[in-house]
């Protein structure tokens, strides 16, 4: 069964090494379903050795590629559940002094540090029970059943951001984004502005898809973003990921986007759901960046010209918390300074980081 | 039904073979020690890329061909395949000399029953297979004899990641993919042989269209079918897969078998054919070109590298002091420690180094565990592990310096060298320093090539060697400019030159040489003239920089201390060798430069100065330059700047300037006379 494990591990960690797989949905399904195989087919007996089983699988698929962030993210949403499980397991358990338990789970999260020590010892010595396990299986799934229902319940908010007649501008190809404003375009007549998104050019594939679905859509060149911004009603974007500012790793131009809407005054909402966000702060711009090959931007058959210049091609873009207006996740519309409240929430403050 | 379940394997397991071995020379002596497979490429071994490449497209059997050092690709191989999904085996025969050897090897055993991938194990991509695969299977399915796909990628002619030395012309049909006929291009063309190509007039007849190619990189990525280890058995001679397979196949009315070819685009392939090829795909990898096979992507377990700005690749424990500076392009890698005022730029450093203060390096490829005292300079070269440079010690480009050679304190390498720690003779167990070379404190010789290398060797002419020695010269490609490199191969493949030398030093001997031998036999002024003139033409250079040389060569020659009657004086010598300059100074501008270069010559050291103005009034006696000439020279800007000798030198001319513009006038008066008259 180990062995088993193992390889499902080893398997996913080279397809995020070689790139393989890519992307915050598939990604955090991928890893989703591997930890459910992993806690369901291990042996543990304690939530310290469970912990730390699903730390070390962690620990490598994040190594494996840190700019997904998403698998982090996952993961420590199952760290977090875990916690949680054992905590109400314990309260059931003792059946004394609820309250003072339940109490530490709601409060700051330095406060709690302060109680952690003690409480990772009893930890030890708990044993699970076996509904313990199905439960904690059973809210893996309910993650699960998260993640599929992400772009349901965000295009349902769609008709309360978007409203006849608009000029909406919109940037790359995201899955959400995309959903979002079919839903909007199945309610209401809009018109949509894609920048085309050099050198992926994935904006004009958004944009096929849009006028697929009826919706009145124009191509733009990057360089056009900032001319038409001024005609702009609203700008919505699809992002990479969320960091803990509140700040987004988003594709390439986005930066751009937003500071021309900034400019202009013009209203920034970027469409994500949960998982994307991530309690890592982004201390350096190129943190989370990923420098493609720089192919697309200049050819590798101009064998005389890539000796002399040296072209980097970032896939992402950092754009700060300032520039964006609104998040409109999963659980609904958030200002940029409510994500704290978001983390603290999903994530436990221990699970930062995997060390062990 | 036998044949339906081979059709059902091929789609299940895919086999790849890997042939670890180069079967040349080029990276001696660092390869005596070690298989080029392992070599570190960006700290990473040359196989890894191999094998990521292979399991990237879903190979699941790997078969390594391991020949020289077997047993350390042995064992490496053995470590991989414990972390990889891959099985991996590895043959090992110390016997073969060349890769048709080892394909006979291969069809010996019997080992493969599918088509399969045949690779180096020095091939860097990342391209998918999986497409290529697919055309090959189907064109297998719709015509059996279609027994190989080559893989090839365009670039331009000059492109950096082309091997200058294996050059090669293919000759394509695009509309069946098929390729019609191959032929290696030398980079030395010294023989019609070698500038010619011969193909079948068939091919014209039986295809419409096709493209002669040299803009293809042939990294020698195959796919293969069962029959193309058979067809090497059968045909005993054939030693290497393009020249002599293919070629063979391809130009072998017999066999009627076709070779097909699948052009990539947007993806990276190359191989690490030789020192150049090593400098030119470092440097890819580094600017990205492989992505994702990026130092940041850590193809070796336990690697953490990290991407910063500027193409810098960092691992976690590596410690930069605080006044370092690391520029654009480096790789860094762990534990490896840099002191103060260092400058690094272009380079890849491996595990475990220690640089001291002040270090300078450039373009330079250092392995794991190598120390690097203060002050030292190092460019364009690649230090192998264990090596000690002690403190002050200058590397100069296009060296390759092999494991634990020791180089003694303040000692200058010279460009091109190589050094190893092995004893020069097989016997010998203990080696002889050379202190001349690695310093009095040093430990290494200079690695000489082996005379009679092996039979392939000898099958090659010379100039094939000389490309094998040019790939070793690292910074070969960058020393040509990119217009002349055609022009540098001609003039190279001329004469007998086995370092490429810079034009104008080398048309300096010439020059000198052609007039020292006029000088000491006697040559008639014409005979002189006309050899000068030759060397003009086959240099490609003009009569100024004849003269440039011609001038000072000939007024070297005068003794001024000399008695009449020697030979030597400058009378005689004028009267002797005039002549020849004059054959080189034909209109006024020719005259007039003559004259720079004779106020430059007299200035300089080399010629007396006191030749100055009777070779001048030689020149103006016998109408080598004329008096316009003169004048324009003397009222010039040109001839009023330089250095005070010259200013002398000029103002010395002053009573033949008064005199040359008093005759004028007079004439001019003269004249105005007569047409008053």
């Amino acid at each position: 069964m180990s062995l088993n494990k193992n390889e499902l591990v080893d398997d996913l960690v080279a397809k995020l090494k070689r790139r393989q797989l890519v992307g915050s949905s598939a990604v955090s399904q991928a890893t989703l379903k591997l930890l459910v195989v992993v806690i369901s087919k291990n042996n543990w007996s304690t939530a310290n050795q469970l912990l730390t089983l699903v730390k070390s699988v962690g620990q490598k698929l994040i190594q494996a590629n840190p700019t997904e962030l998403a698998v982090g993210n996952i993961i420590r949403r199952v760290l977090h559940v875990i916690r949680e499980e054992y905590r109400e397991a314990e309260n059931d358990k003792t059946n004394t002094e609820f309250h003072h338990h339940a109490a530490p789970l709601t409060t700051s999260s330095s406060m709690y540090n302060l109680l952690g020590e003690s409480g990772a010892a009893q930890e030890e010595q708990v044993q699970f029970s076996h509904s313990l396990r199905s439960n904690i299986i059973q809210e893996i799934r309910d993650i699960k059943i998260e993640l599929e229902n992400i772009h349901e319940n965000i295009k349902n908010q769609a008709p309360l951001h978007i409203h006849s007649n608009e000029i909406i501008m919109t940037i790359g190809r995201s899955k959400t984004v995309e959903e979002f404003l079919k839903m909007a375009a199945s309610k209401r007549k809009f018109q949509v502005l894609v920048a085309e998104t050099a050198p992926s050019y994935h904006g004009q594939e958004m944009a096929l898809e849009l006028s697929k679905a009826g919706i009145e859509t124009t191509v733009i060149p990057d360089s056009a973003v900032f001319a038409v911004m001024s005609r702009v009603n609203k700008v919505i974007l699809g992002t990479h990921a969320v960091l803990a500012n509140g700040g987004l790793v988003a594709i390439s131009g986005s930066h751009m986007m937003a500071a021309a809407a900034k400019h202009h005054s013009i209203p920034v909402v970027v469409c994500t759901g949960l998982y994307k966000l991530s309690p890592l702060y982004p201390y350096d711009e190129d943190s989370f960046n990923v420098t493609m090959n720089p192919d697309s931007v200049l050819g590798f058959e101009e064998g005389d010209l890539i000796e002399k210049v040296t072209v980097t091609n970032p896939y992402y873009d950092y754009v700060s918390p300032d520039f964006v207006n609104l998040f409109i996740t999963n659980q609904g519309g958030h200002p940029p300074s409510y994500l704290y409240r978001l983390i603290v929430e999903n994530y436990d403050p221990d699970d930062q980081t995997f060390d062990l | 039904m036998p044949p339906k379940e081979k059709v059902e394997s091929t789609e299940q397991v895919l086999q790849a073979v890997i042939l670890a071995d180069s079967f040349d020379e080029r990276f001696q002596p660092i390869t005596l020690e070690t298989a080029r497979c392992l070599l570190p490429l960006c700290n990473v071994p040359l196989i890894s890329y191999t094998f990521e490449f292979l399991a990237v497209a879903g190979v699941q059997e790997i078969f390594v061909f391991c020949c020289s050092h077997s047993d350390k690709v042995k064992a490496f191989v053995k470590q991989y395949g414990k972390q990889s999904n891959m099985k991996i085996h590895t043959i090992v025969s110390q016997e073969c000399m060349s890769v048709g050897d080892a394909m006979r090897e291969l069809d010996a055993k019997q080992l493969i029953d599918t088509d399969f991938i045949l690779v180096t194990g020095d091939v860097v991509s990342n391209m998918k297979l999986d497409r290529v695969l697919e055309e090959h299977r189907a064109r297998r399915q719709a015509d059996k004899s279609a027994i190989m796909t080559m893989v090839l990628k365009k670039a331009s002619p000059q492109h950096r990641s082309r091997a200058v030395g294996d050059g090669s012309l293919f000759v394509l049909d695009q509309t069946s993919k098929e390729c019609l006929h191959y032929q290696p291009v030398k980079a030395f063309k010294s023989t019609k042989q070698d500038r010619r190509m011969t193909m079948d007039m068939e091919i014209f007849k039986m295809h419409p269209e096709i493209q002669i190619r040299n803009d293809l990189i042939d990294c020698q990525v195959d796919i293969c079918s069962v029959e193309v280890p058979a067809l090497f058995t059968e045909n005993f001679d054939y030693q290497d897969i393009r020249s002599d397979f293919v070629h063979g196949i391809l130009t072998s009315d017999l066999l009627g078998k076709t070779i097909h070819f699948h052009e990539v685009h947007d993806v990276y392939a190359a191989r690490v054919r030789s020192t150049q090829m090593y400098d030119a795909i470092s440097k890819d990898i580094i600017s990205r070109w492989t992505f994702p096979m990026v130092p940041d992507s850590n193809l070796q377990a336990g690697d953490c590298y990290e991407y910063r700005r500027g193409l810098v690749y960092k691992e976690k424990s590596v410690v930069l002091s605080r006044t370092c500076v690391v520029e654009e392009k480096v790789v860094i890698g762990a534990n490896t420690q840099i002191a103060e005022s260092s400058v690094l730029s272009n380079c890849v450093i491996g595990k475990n180094c220690v640089i001291g203060a002040n270090v300078k390096i450039d373009n330079a490829y250092i392995w794991d565990n190598v120390i690097i005292m203060d002050n030292c300079v190092i460019q364009h070269s690649i230090i192998a592990n264990n090596a000690v440079l002690e403190e002050g010690v200058t590397v100069r480009k296009g060296c390759l310096i092999s494991f634990n050679v020791t180089i003694g304190a303040k000692t200058t390498v010279p460009p091109f060298s190589r050094l190893t720690t092995l004893p020069e003779d097989e016997d010998d167990d203990e080696l002889v320093s050379e202190p001349a070379v690695v310093g009095a404190s040093g430990k290494g010789r200079v690695f000489k090539e082996a005379e009679d290398s092996d039979d392939e060797d000898e099958e090659e002419d010379p100039k094939n060697k000389a490309v094998n020695r040019l790939a070793y010269d690292l910074k070969e490609l960058a020393l040509e400019g990119q217009d002349d490199s055609a022009s540098e191969f001609e003039s190279e493949a001329s004469d007998d030159e086995e370092e490429a030398v810079n034009p104008a030093e080398e048309l300096d001997r010439e020059v000198s040489a052609t007039l020292e031998r006029a000088f000491k036999d006697g040559h008639s002024v014409d005979i002189a003239a006309l050899e000068l003139n030759t060397l003009r033409m086959a240099s490609f250079s003009n009569f100024h920089e004849m003269r440039k040389r011609i001038i000072p060569g000939v007024l070297r020659n005068i003794d001024v201390t000399a008695k009449p009657g020697s030979g030597k004086t400058t009378k005689e010598i004028l009267a002797r060798w005039g002549p020849l300059i004059g054959r080189m100074i034909h209109d006024e501008d020719d005259q007039v430069d003559g004259l720079y270069i004779l106020q430059r010559s007299c200035a300089s050291p080399v010629v007396a100065t006191a030749v100055f103005t009777p070779a001048l009034r030689y020149f103006y006696d016998n109408d080598i330059t004329e008096e316009d000439a003169i004048l324009k020279w003397f009222y010039s800007e040109k001839s009023q700047q330089g250095s005070d000798m010259e200013k002398q030198l000029r103002e010395k001319t002053q009573p033949m300037i008064d005199y040359l513009e008093q005759s004028e006038s007079e004439e001019e008066s003269d004249e105005e006379d007569e047409d008053s008259e």
